[in-house]
């Protein structure tokens, strides 16, 4: 099933500043995010880790956060980014 | 690939692919042999090494030391430069060293080596845009 999914990090920055653009983006459309958190949380690294192939080419070789990544189209943004730029990926 | 060096006049010691020409603590030329891992550890754990705890005030005090004579300085927001703080530490606790809060290890260790913080931000690409490493905890002076 398809996911979109935001990896993001407590201690980080830019992933601070996304969250309430994504509440937003949640109260604006019927797009649901699943907030995956990476330092504190093992499973969500490793699941962040098995779609490295697809995510960091994308990301400068690397694996940053926050990531807003579409499991099934494999359409990825990574840092923070403008609200437009980011409904324009939940839509598509 | 990196070696130990051992400076045969101060016991110094250089971890890397070659030693310095000179030692910097006792100035003196072609000081340095070869020298095994375990000896290294044992001179650098030994009694003579200042034992210092970092804490966060510490690494503070350090990094922006490092900036001193650099182009870039530590990010004026204290906010979030604590936040970075608290997840660096966090990350030296939980994962054994001071990786960068906003980027994941791919548990390959010297891949991961790269995400120590501070790392060679310069050549990021937000550094060469904008000014700041990717988390933003360093900045280029205006
Ligand atoms: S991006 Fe900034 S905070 Fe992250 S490791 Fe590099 S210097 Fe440290």
């Amino acid at each position: 099933m398809e996911k979109k999914i935001m990896f993001w990090a407590r201690e980080c920055p830019h992933c601070r500043n996304m969250i309430p653009l994504v509440d937003k983006l949640e109260e604006e459309t019927d797009v649901k995010l699943e907030r995956l958190e990476i330092w504190h949380n093992e499973k969500n690294a490793d699941l962040m880790r098995s779609f490295k192939d697809v995510i960091a080419p994308k990301c400068g070789g690397q694996l940053r956060t926050p990531t807003f990544f579409d499991t099934e189209t494999n359409d990825v943004i990574c840092g923070k980014v403008e609200y437009e730029k980011l409904k324009e990926w939940a839509l598509k | 690939m990196k070696k130990h060096w051992r400076c045969f006049v101060c016991n110094d010691i250089h971890y890397g692919i070659k030693p310095p020409e000179i030692c910097p603590t006792c100035q003196v030329k072609n000081a340095y042999v070869k020298t095994s891992s375990a000896e290294a550890e044992t001179i650098c754990g030994g009694a003579e090494a200042e034992k210092v705890d970092f804490n966060k005030d510490i690494f503070l005090e350090a990094i922006e030391k490092f900036t001193e004579n650099n182009e870039f300085q530590v990010n004026p927001d204290r906010e979030k430069v604590n936040l970075l703080l608290e997840g660096i530490f966090n990350n030296e606790k939980n994962h054994g060293l001071k990786y960068c809060p906003c980027r994941l290890i791919t548990k390959d260790f010297k891949e991961d080596l790269k995400l120590v913080c501070p790392c060679n931000f310069l050549i990021h690409s937000t550094y060469k845009e904008k000014g700041e490493c990717w988390c933003g905890l360093f900045k280029r002076r205006k």
